[in-house]
Parts: C-alpha cells; sequence; structure tokens
C-alpha cells in the first residue's frame, strides 16, 4: 500500500508495474482505517477484525464492492 | 499457562517493547522479558501468525518482520512518535502508528513512483489533510496471501 502526489502518479507507477489501477483511498478514509485496525492494538482485548467487521468497517467509509471483500480468504 | 494466556502475554510483550523502544523485539528478548522458554515464545509466534496478528521473519521464525502496524525492518514509511523513530509497513500502517500510540506522529515519506518526499502528519489527533492518495494494489481476500508485497 504506497502513497502517492496524485492520481496521475499511480497511473504511471500501474503502467510501470503492469498492474491495473484500483480504488483510491484519500487521507481521511485512511485516518479512520487507522484508527478501526489499530487503536487498541497495544491492548490485552486487541484482535484483527473478523471478516464480516471488516465489511462493514470498508463499507462506512465507502469503501463497497468485490475488492474489499476480505470473505474468500477467511472463510 | 493455557496457550490463549500465553499468546496474549507474548503479544503484550512484543507491543511493549516496541511503543518504549522504536524496535521490533526477537524470540530471545521476548523470552527474558516475560520469563518464558524460548521455544514457548516460538510457539505463541506462530499461533499470533495463524491469527494475523505477527508476520514472522521468512525463513527465521525466531525474529518479527510486522507486528503490524510496526516494521522489524527500516522500509520507506518512518514515523517519529513521542520522541522516538518506528518503521511502518506500509502508509496504512504509518497512520497506524499513531492510532496505536495514540499520538501525533509524523511521517517523511515519498511518492510511490516519483519518489517526491510527502509528509504525513497527525496532530492534535488528527490527520493534516492533503491531497495525496493511497493506492491499494491488493484486493482485500489477498492481502495476507503475500503481506510483503501487499
Amino acid at each position: 500500500m504506497l502513497l502517492f502526489r496524485s492520481e496521475e502518479t499511480i497511473d504511471l507507477w500501474c503502467t510501470a508495474h503492469s498492474i491495473p489501477r484500483r480504488p483510491l483511498v484519500n487521507l481521511e478514509q485512511l485516518w479512520q482505517l487507522a484508527i478501526h485496525w489499530y487503536a487498541n492494538r497495544l491492548t490485552v482485548e486487541s484482535r484483527r477484525p473478523a471478516p464480516d467487521e471488516m465489511v462493514s468497517i470498508f463499507a462506512s467509509l465507502g469503501l463497497t464492492g468485490p475488492f474489499w471483500d476480505p470473505h474468500k480468504v477467511d472463510s | 499457562m493455557p496457550s490463549a494466556d500465553l499468546d496474549t502475554k507474548v503479544k503484550l510483550a512484543i507491543y511493549e517493547i516496541t511503543s518504549e523502544s522504536g524496535r521490533v523485539p526477537n524470540s530471545s528478548e521476548i523470552s527474558r522479558k516475560i520469563d518464558i522458554d524460548k521455544s514457548e515464545v516460538l510457539g505463541a509466534f506462530g499461533r499470533l501468525h495463524a491469527k494475523r496478528l505477527i508476520l514472522p521473519e521468512p525463513g527465521d521464525p525466531t525474529r518479527i518482520r510486522m507486528a503490524p502496524p510496526f516494521s522489524g525492518i527500516p522500509t520507506k514509511f518512518p514515523v517519529e512518535a513521542n520522541g522516538r523513530q518506528y518503521y511502518a509497513n506500509c502508509v496504512w500502517d504509518a497512520y497506524g502508528i499513531a492510532a496505536a500510540l495514540r499520538s501525533d506522529a509524523i511521517s517523511q515519506t515519498s511518492d510511490g513512483y516519483t519518489g517526491e518526499p510527502l509528509t504525513l502528519e497527525i496532530k492534535n489527533g488528527q490527520p493534516v489533510l492533503k491531497p495525496y492518495v493511497a493506492h491499494f494494489a491488493v484486493p482485500a481476500a489477498h492481502w495476507w496471501d503475500d503481506l510483503v508485497f501487499t
């Protein structure tokens, strides 16, 4: 997961690596993802979100569709 | 000690040492800190990996490559927080270190294509917003297939 100055440099990176352009995440969305994943990581009760929770978190940030669905691996 | 309790103890020790030193510990350091045999630590590392909470170093199970959001090796995402330097695994984890430490933080990173310097900052508990964008090259279902690439 890399950071880019603009969509233009993402397109250049994708072309250089022959990787299709994927959904983009802005900094506000990224901060919310960081809070959901890591705010309790140093505590006794910390755990990684379960697949269904991941889907809900992504959807709450407007990140929907098959790209954001973790069930194929985690089921 | 039940394995679940042992795993929690090991996990907390990993994060305590990392947050206090900026460096992800190996199995020997965990063994000394919580006074258990190294073989028990390695067993816990394996179970924490199975739960997708840590990633051991490929080819060396005594070391931790990732204790997300922290990286066990230097990366393009150094993070300054609480007067210490940490390394994040990716741009998400750069913010994740601020979230985990509940601290303001700054990361002097760079554009993934041009290498142009870019600064990420959490100030007063909020991101300093810029028009930068993160690109997730791998679908969520495959993040742990090759976490180092993801």
